[in-house]
């Protein structure tokens, strides 16, 4: 029952999608681009169903990455980093700290992360090329809490970026039709809005000055996301089905899959994040057949009993599906020889390791793709940090040079 | 892992005092402290309860000690004014100036100065050095704002901003400066609505009259500049300066020549431009103008009316006593409904009551059309009191209630005559006033039971002011797991906080509460016993389902509140609506909610006015809200703080 409702918002998804078109306008850049994928659900993980008991090739694939069965060589599980700065004394409780470690390696400052997120770092030396410089998609939206929960990428100090959790929103930023005569339009009026937000800065204190600098920052990203079109391949993208459910998340979450992967395929950008739960999430998930309490719920609420752990298997096996389906999606666009999927780096992470102790040091997480030679069909036991691997892959994979990163200070080996 | 931690661990080590301070508090000037018996008072039940202090144990670890000793930095210079009576103290003088006690105690007040308590430092933060500001002065529309914005000045009902990104509650609002940023895909949201409005605007010619005139042509430019002047007023709310001006007749212009589009085209895109200009978005400036838009945002959620702008463009919002003047005319006006609903359902998170979730199993009597009518309830009660000008603390222990028929049988009680009529409890009920309300009783509660720990807490936030600080990082918050053979009520597992030293400080000040509260169940029911459903395990399957009762224990307390033992949501209503720090609080909670930010000490003397106007009111809430509102008195710019 549980596996028929899932499959028919799969093939309902699947037929809304299309073939993808040929890469006219992205074949005018150079002939690879590696990509930045950095992807997230809430909670944690019920460890004694996720990590493989063996490490190096020969692993198994457990009860919850069993989705991942024809992926095992393009990903590398990763158990054992520790995310040190969730344990700094500081406002919030375990969930906030440890999101805001976990994506920046500051601490949570009681209204949000204290730095710039992993894949802004990243976004910041390559994505200038690009429409956008990053994209945040969102798929399921119920959590405890404000921002720190809400957000996967920080551009800077107490500065989230919100995903974009509606298909069509998204469809119409990425591939909406435009002519000529509306993008003139568009850049005269948003030539009125940035000067007048220039002329209202220049009357204000330091604090108001800082808060409208971000908003022109936005406005500057609208002009530049205008300013370049694709030209073609938009014209092949149809439009997403309307989403009559607003909380069919395994629908709406392929739907935003496939057009991260449009937008990934068409080079719109080079770093995405993408969060399918939030962190300390609330989701209900009727479609596994638990809807009498949220997902949070779920992991504190008797769970160390053995039907607390089924459920948390069963849950945590659907993300898995999810961040599946997305490897499925890279690899069927060819690209340069090869498919998206070898060009690609994803980075799977969980707030917590396991779930109901609140666990952050010793987080397991995938990493998949073949970007930069990534090493694939290993389970790797770390010793290091989290933000030792960021480090890692910002310098190995995508060459982004960022020379530091809060809490890391070497780079790990094994990775490529 | 030390090493890695080095950035940020240098940073706070600036901010520790160094090994040998430490040492002079605990050794030197701790046993001072001692002797002179500062804790008598200062604990949560003394008489200086308001200001109560946490000593440690007798118990304490020399640690302990020296981490109260830098907490006092959070009691800045009265730590040395207040015991050496250079400011009155009702302890007396327990220190004598100039003695060799009061160079020691100067000293650790100096270092202190010179230490800010870690918690206050983040080591990012953007201008550190800079002493914390109060939220600038500017202030975005809220998305409510928005919706109501639009709908008034463009007759659009769409509720576009409905579908922008969710906003932040901070300091219990989701209208504080400090949390309104415009993050990219906000900016985006602004522009598409922009977009969508100012072509449903013209859609059919000009039906919503936005253009004032009757154009000659679409390079009338007389008629052009009143247009722009007239909608720049409305949406700008100020007269627009001459660049402005300048820069929309050229938006106009462009638009104008172009082929085939004419005169309603080209105000279409000065709507458009207009709808994402700071001008629109932001609530700033000061002056009449400014003083007439702050009201109105206040107190109608909305743009000003034309009366308001007469007024602004008069002059006649300088004095206290115009703006209270248009104040009180605001608050007649049906639109300032719209103020108390959002108000209300921020202060009260009604968003958490219709996002509820209840397992069916324990509420099978729940349903979202239920969640909907516990907030109708608590709205009815709040519109009561206020428009009819009755004692807003009456807020905390009415003795009736406006139900539909569901809630008056969820409450065991008469049916209204009509819908939402109003209803009077029996004289034995224990339930009264929001505490026995199922809006607060649902939104405090888990999805299988009520969760004591929340309930205190949110008595503790939103109706006394107080913040309990989060539980510290690395304390294990599973409370002991429980089974058939060894039930426990939610009193005896939360028994672990106490027993847990780490723990116990902060949830000896909140479980409490909660526990006077455990004869009312998670959706607002009353019940005697704690009922829990043991469903047969997968290896069990054949069994039927199991609920263990067993008997509650509902005494509670307020710690820090006199005389506050009570086993009922009516005993605790009765403290809480006769308690200053309560009654305090409901002010402080509408200064944050009309101000868009948290009070300072600079905002003292305002809050006093305004507390007293409130009490000798007998406790009105439209006196209170217009006391609020004189405080909207144009300024010239401050580079910190601001009016309303």
């Amino acid at each position: 029952m549980t596996h028929d409702l899932t499959r028919r918002a799969f093939l309902r998804a699947a037929s809304a999608s299309i073939a993808l078109p040929p890469l006219a306008w992205a074949a005018e850049k150079s002939p690879v681009e590696s990509r930045f994928v950095f992807w997230f659900n809430g909670n944690g993980i019920p460890e004694r169903y996720w990590i493989p008991a063996a490490t190096g090739p020969e692993f198994q694939l457990t009860p919850c990455l069993a989705p991942l069965g024809p992926f095992r060589r393009d990903i590398h599980v990763l158990t054992g980093l520790d995310n040190p700065a969730a344990r700094l004394p500081g406002p919030g409780n375990d969930h906030h700290r440890t999101m805001s470690a976990l994506v920046s390696g500051t601490g949570y400052t009681s209204r949000g992360c204290g730095g710039p997120s992993i894949d802004q770092a990243i976004a910041a030396r390559i994505g200038s090329e690009s429409r956008f410089r990053s994209l945040q998609i969102g798929v399921c939206q119920e959590s405890h809490g404000e921002s720190i929960q809400r957000n996967l990428s920080w551009a800077g100090y107490e500065r989230s970026l919100p995903p974009e959790v509606v298909p069509h929103n998204l469809f119409d930023r990425l591939f909406g039709a435009r002519d000529l005569s509306w993008v003139d339009r568009k850049k005269s009026i948003l030539d009125a809005v940035r000067e007048s937000t220039s002329d209202l800065q220049g009357s204000l204190g330091a604090h108001d000055r800082q808060r409208l600098d971000e908003h022109l920052t936005s406005i500057r990203e609208m002009e530049r996301a205008i300013a370049s079109l694709p030209p073609d391949y938009g014209r092949n993208v149809k439009e997403p089905e309307d989403v009559s459910d607003l909380t069919d998340y395994p629908r709406i979450a392929k739907i935003q899959t496939d057009l991260l992967v449009h937008a990934l395929a068409s080079r719109q950008t080079r770093v995405a994040s993408y969060m399918l739960t939030k962190c300390q999430s609330l989701v209900r998930l009727p479609w596994l057949g638990y809807s009498a309490r949220r997902h949070h719920d779920y992991t504190h609420e008797r769970a160390d009993g053995p039907d607390g752990q089924r459920i948390l298997r069963d849950i945590c096996r659907w993300h898995v599906e999810e961040f599946a389906y997305l490897l499925g999606r890279l690899q069927s666009v060819p690209e340069a020889g090869g498919t998206l999927l070898d060009h690609t780096c994803l980075l799977y992470i969980h707030e917590h390791a396991e779930a109901n102790a609140h666990k952050n040091n010793g987080l397991s997480m995938i990493l998949a793709g073949h970007a930069g030679g990534l090493k694939g069909g290993l389970h790797s036991e770390m010793t290091g940090s989290v933000a030792d691997l960021y480090l890692t892959l910002a310098d190995e994979v995508f060459q982004a040079r960022l020379g530091s990163f809060p809490t890391a200070d070497r780079k790990l080996t094994g990775i490529v | 892992m030390m090493r890695r931690l080095f950035p940020i661990l240098i940073l706070a080590a600036l901010a520790l005092p160094a090994q040998d301070d430490e040492r002079f508090f605990s050794t030197t000037l701790y046993p001072i402290f001692q002797q002179k018996n500062c804790r008598a008072c200062h604990n949560d039940d003394g008489v200086a309860a308001p200001t109560r202090v946490h000593f440690p144990p007798d118990t304490a670890t020399t640690a302990q000690i020296e981490n109260f000793g830098r907490g006092l930095a959070l009691l800045g210079k009265l730590l040395l004014e207040k015991p050496t009576l250079r400011t009155p103290h009702t302890g007396g003088r327990l220190i004598v100036p100039g003695s060799p006690e009061d160079a020691l105690l100067t000293r650790w007040v100096d270092y202190l100065k010179e230490h800010p308590y870690i918690a206050e430092a983040h080591p990012n933060r953007p201008d550190a050095s800079a002493a914390p500001a109060p939220a600038g002065r500017l202030r975005r529309l809220t998305h409510s704002q928005y919706n109501n914005t639009v709908r008034d000045l463009l007759g659009d009902q769409t509720q576009p901003a409905n579908l922008f990104p969710q906003e932040d509650f901070v300091h219990g609002f989701k209208n504080q400066a400090e949390a309104q940023s415009v993050a990219p895909l906000l900016a985006e949201a602004y522009s598409a609505a922009a977009e969508r409005l100012a072509r449903s605007a013209f859609r059919g010619g000009d039906t919503n009259r936005l253009i004032p005139c009757q154009p000659a042509g679409p390079a009338d430019a007389a008629c052009r500049d009143q247009f722009i002047r007239r909608f720049g007023l409305r949406a700008f709310r100020r007269p627009l300066t001459a660049g402005e001006l300048r820069r929309y007749t050229t938006l106009f212009d462009r638009e104008a020549r172009a082929p085939g589009a004419g005169f309603l085209p080209a105000a279409q895109i000065v709507v458009e431009a207009m709808l994402q200009a700071p001008g629109f978005l932001y609530l700033t400036g000061s002056g009449s103008y400014a003083a007439a838009a702050r009201l109105s945002y206040f107190l109608w959620d909305t743009m000003p009316d034309e009366e308001l702008f007469r007024a602004a463009a008069a002059g006649e919002l300088a004095t206290p006593a115009q703006l209270e003047r248009q104040a009180r005319r605001l608050l007649r006006d049906p639109k300032a409904r719209q103020f108390l609903d959002e108000f209300a359902s921020q202060w009260l998170r009604f968003d958490r009551v219709t996002n509820t979730v209840r397992d069916r199993r324990a509420y099978s009597q729940y349903t979202p059309e239920l969640g909907v009518a516990m907030t109708e309830e608590t709205r009815r009660l709040i519109h009561h009191l206020a428009w009819n000008n009755l004692d807003f603390t009456t807020l905390f222990n009415a003795d009736y209630a406006f139900l539909n028929t569901e809630l008056a049988s969820l409450y065991d009680v008469p049916k209204p005559v009509e819908e939402f009529g109003l209803v009077k409890f029996p004289p034995e009920s224990d339930r009264a006033g929001l505490l026995g309300q199922a809006t607060f009783l649902t939104l405090t509660s888990k999805p299988e039971e009520t969760a004591p720990t929340a309930r205190g807490l949110f008595i503790r936030e939103q109706f006394l002011c107080q913040q309990v600080p989060n539980p510290p990082p690395g304390v294990n918050a599973v409370l002991p797991p429980f089974d058939e053979k060894r039930p426990l009520t939610n009193r005896d597992r939360l028994l672990e906080h106490v027993v847990n030293p780490t723990c116990a400080t902060c949830h000896n000040l909140i479980d409490p509460i909660g526990y006077g509260l455990e004869k009312f169940d998670g959706i607002g029911r009353r019940r005697d016993k704690q009922g829990i459903i043991f469903s047969p395990t997968r290896a069990d399957r054949n069994r039927s389902t199991n609920t263990v009762e067993l008997d509650i224990n509902n005494t509670g307390r307020v710690a820090g509140l006199p005389n506050s033992d009570f086993s009922s949501p009516k005993q605790l209503g009765q403290i809480l609506a006769a308690s200053p720090a309560c009654q305090q609080c409901v002010v402080k909670q509408l200064f944050r909610y009309a101000f868009g930010r948290r009070e300072t000490p600079d905002d003292r003397a305002l809050l006093d006015q305004a507390f007293a106007a409130f009490r000798d009111s007998g406790f009105r809430l439209q006196e209170l809200v217009v006391s609020l509102s004189r405080a909207a008195v144009p300024k010239e710019p401050r580079p910190q703080g601001s009016g309303l």
